[in-house]
């Protein structure tokens, strides 16, 4: 398991290390003492992921809405 | 009629490392827990080997024995551990289930509730893990099939973590229905749906990490409790861990006092309905210490309430 700090990760890391966890998990080679401090980073590398996730998703609706009104508008107005 | 408490101060020579979860005071809790509570109370008696040998293999009983260091620990795996008292400790647990099981089964009391450490669930046939030693609720169910005659014992497991070893102790018994519900993924790993034992008699019921009260009934009321009742239990067994209280460090369920108020209902419900309300529960996991006092106080009340 990295040292890297879960808020410092790229997507890419952080779903190679919730891979890893949840891995360790299902096959049960983890003692019964660190099961749920590896869940719990489990669950912040999920939530790391999605917010990853839900920043990418936003610049491409600002993308999509930027687009929307190049060819919406500009035309209009040159006429 | 009472209920009956099974407890023993050689539970307390099971001692654990300083800083382990699965210590000593953790029945101080749970007498905490049932003070003044109108219980017929009674010493556990130690255990048969015979009863064991039901479900353990006699080198495995051996290999613990002797593996029972003179002072400090022995180490059993990452986190199960052997001390000086462990072995007597673990055959008062073995004692506690066969007498509580007898006890309730020739009609001296309704039901009974086991105090005892070390737990028993995780223990494999023959492998020592998760804190456990020996399967004790498995070893009772035995016993009740063998020893009683009885033809259809139902075990309900509500520990936090999967009963992996109760499930393989009884993974080819079809007198016996085993139901589990625990939170996955965690440890030990098993517990998957389509893990079904030998004869479709396992019932594996896996809750999502942060899930709460509701989703537990919900999944009792649609996958444990219908099979319970089609099974029609001659006795039911209980397996009774209260790490998935909200503040057990363990795990990251949010069950209350009142959630194992309400599953101890609805299991004395079907008990009442198939077997005159027969139901030995024995103490399994629950960490924190204060929620574990509250829990049993909330469950063993129930037993209580019910058995009068």
């Amino acid at each position: 398991m990295t040292e890297k700090p879960v808020a410092d990760m790229s997507f890419e890391e952080a779903m190679a290390a919730l891979e890893q966890v949840v891995g360790a998990l299902e096959r049960g080679d983890v003692a019964l003492e660190q099961s749920i401090a590896l869940y719990e980073r489990g669950a912040a590398l999920k939530a790391h992921c999605a917010g990853k996730l839900k920043d990418a998703e936003e610049k491409v609706e600002l993308i999509r809405a930027a687009e929307g009104r190049a060819v919406g508008t500009v035309p209009a107005e040159g006429l | 009629m009472a209920t009956a408490l099974y407890t023993h101060p050689d539970f307390d020579g099971h001692q654990t490392p300083p800083g382990h979860p699965e210590q000593v005071a953790r029945l101080a809790a749970v007498a905490r827990g049932l003070a003044g509570m109108d219980l017929l109370r009674l010493e556990a008696p130690l255990g048969a080997e015979a009863d064991v040998l039901r479900c353990h293999p006699a080198r495995y009983l051996e290999r613990i024995r002797r593996a029972v260091p003179v002072a400090g620990w022995a180490q059993m795996d990452g986190d199960t551990y052997l001390a000086p008292g462990s072995y007597q400790a673990a055959m008062r647990g073995v004692g506690a289930v066969s007498a509580a099981v007898d006890l309730v089964l020739t009609g001296g009391v309704a039901n009974a509730f086991v105090a005892s450490r070390p737990p028993g669930h995780h223990a494999e046939r023959e492998t020592a893990m998760g804190f456990c030693l020996l399967g004790n609720v498995a070893i009772g169910a035995k016993r009740a099939l063998d020893h009683h005659g009885l033809g259809r014992v139902a075990v309900v497991d509500f520990d936090v973590h999967h009963g992996n070893g109760t499930q393989d102790l009884l993974w080819d018994e079809a007198r016996c229905l085993f139901a589990s519900s625990h939170q996955m993924p965690l440890y030990p790993g098993s517990g998957a749906v389509d893990e079904c034992g030998a004869h479709g008699q396992i019932v594996n019921v896996p809750l999502r990490g942060g899930s709460g009260g509701a989703e537990m009934r919900d999944a009792y009321e649609a996958r444990v409790f219908p099979r319970l009742a089609e099974f029609a239990p001659e006795l039911i067994l209980v397996s009774a861990g209260f790490d998935a209280h909200r503040d057990d460090p363990l795990a990251g369920l949010k069950w209350d006092e009142k959630d194992f108020a309400w599953l101890t209902t609805r299991i004395c419900d079907l008990a009442d309905q198939f077997c005159a309300g027969r139901v030995v529960s024995v103490l399994e996991g629950g960490y924190d210490l204060d929620a574990l006092a509250a829990s049993v106080a909330a469950h063993v009340g129930i037993l209580k309430e019910r058995g009068q």
